[in-house]
């Protein structure tokens, strides 16, 4: 039994010594000042205070099922078709764009965010933080 | 030849499969621990700031027990909490699976596995806890005979 315990002290304490390599040499912040939002992100709460145009970049048979009220359907497949319905969008009133997926890391929201950035390179966009569920 | 010949052989092949699977998974999510906190934070269970802290800590971990599997000194207890951490996964994506959560796993960093396939990644994990229970009783029935010598 104490063979055991001295085992799991040993990993605990390479695991810590492993965590503290990880803070020292950059490749994380500290948990306790790891900031909430990543770049590019935006909580629900503020965005829907900058009125902004809404993105859906859910499959389309969700988006038929439900979406945020106004949004656009935009994602890989439809891509072609739907960009030029977003851009007159934003060119007849250029707003903020907040594309949104259906969890924190469906990750396909912050795909289409940053290939938006590269179509309209002076569009406010951003992500939404922790997706869109109806 | 008989079959027990070659138990010595699988559990060196099932020993070496666990570790590679663990130290593969680990080494992603140590170098991009921002985005191992998304997939976390996917599953919907722990939200930030435990969020961070598991994203730190738990990659390491898996790394330390992936080599701790092949390490003598550590291996047993290594193989235990190999075989906890897999029945957690395990319990973790059937709960995603039965909430219809759309998430990406995040095992092995994010780009890897970008959409999650439940079924087979519940099967893959399955396979790895019978990997390790079957090196676990290895490694205790070894242990139990070097005991039996030594009196």
């Amino acid at each position: 039994m104490a063979l055991l315990i001295k085992e799991l002290t040993l990993i605990c304490v390479l695991t810590l010594l492993g965590a503290s390599f990880s803070i020292f040499s950059g490749l994380t912040q500290p948990p306790w000042s790891a900031p909430e939002l990543e770049a590019g992100e935006i909580h629900q709460v503020d965005a829907e205070v900058i009125n902004p145009i809404w993105v859906d970049a859910r499959p389309e048979v969700d988006y038929e099922t439900a979406h945020i009220e106004g949004a656009l359907s935009l994602n890989d497949s439809n891509w072609d078709s739907q960009i030029f319905d977003l851009m007159g969008a934003w060119l007849e009133s250029p707003q903020p764009i907040v594309v949104y997926c259906s969890s924190a890391s469906c990750d396909t929201s912050k795909q289409i965010a940053e290939r938006l950035r590269m179509d309209l390179p002076d569009a406010e966009i951003y992500s939404l933080h922790g997706g869109w569920q109806p | 030849m008989k079959i027990h010949a070659f138990i010595p052989l699988a559990t060196l092949i099932a020993r070496l499969s666990i570790a590679g699977t663990f130290i593969s998974a680990a080494l992603p999510k140590i170098k991009a621990p921002t985005e191992f906190a998304v997939s976390i934070e996917g599953f919907e269970l722990i939200h930030s700031p435990l969020v961070h802290w598991v994203a730190l800590l738990l990659p390491w971990l898996e790394l330390i027990i992936g080599i701790g599997l092949i390490v003598p000194m550590i291996r047993k207890v290594s193989g235990a909490l190999i075989a906890g951490l897999l029945i957690l996964f395990i319990g973790l994506h059937a709960s995603a699976w039965q909430r219809g959560l759309d998430i990406s796993c995040g095992c092995f960093g994010t780009d890897a596995e970008p959409t999650t396939n439940y079924s087979l990644l519940i099967l893959r994990n399955l396979l790895l806890l019978a990997a390790t229970c079957f090196v676990l009783f290895r490694d205790l029935k070894a242990n139990r005979a070097t005991s039996k010598i030594a009196i």
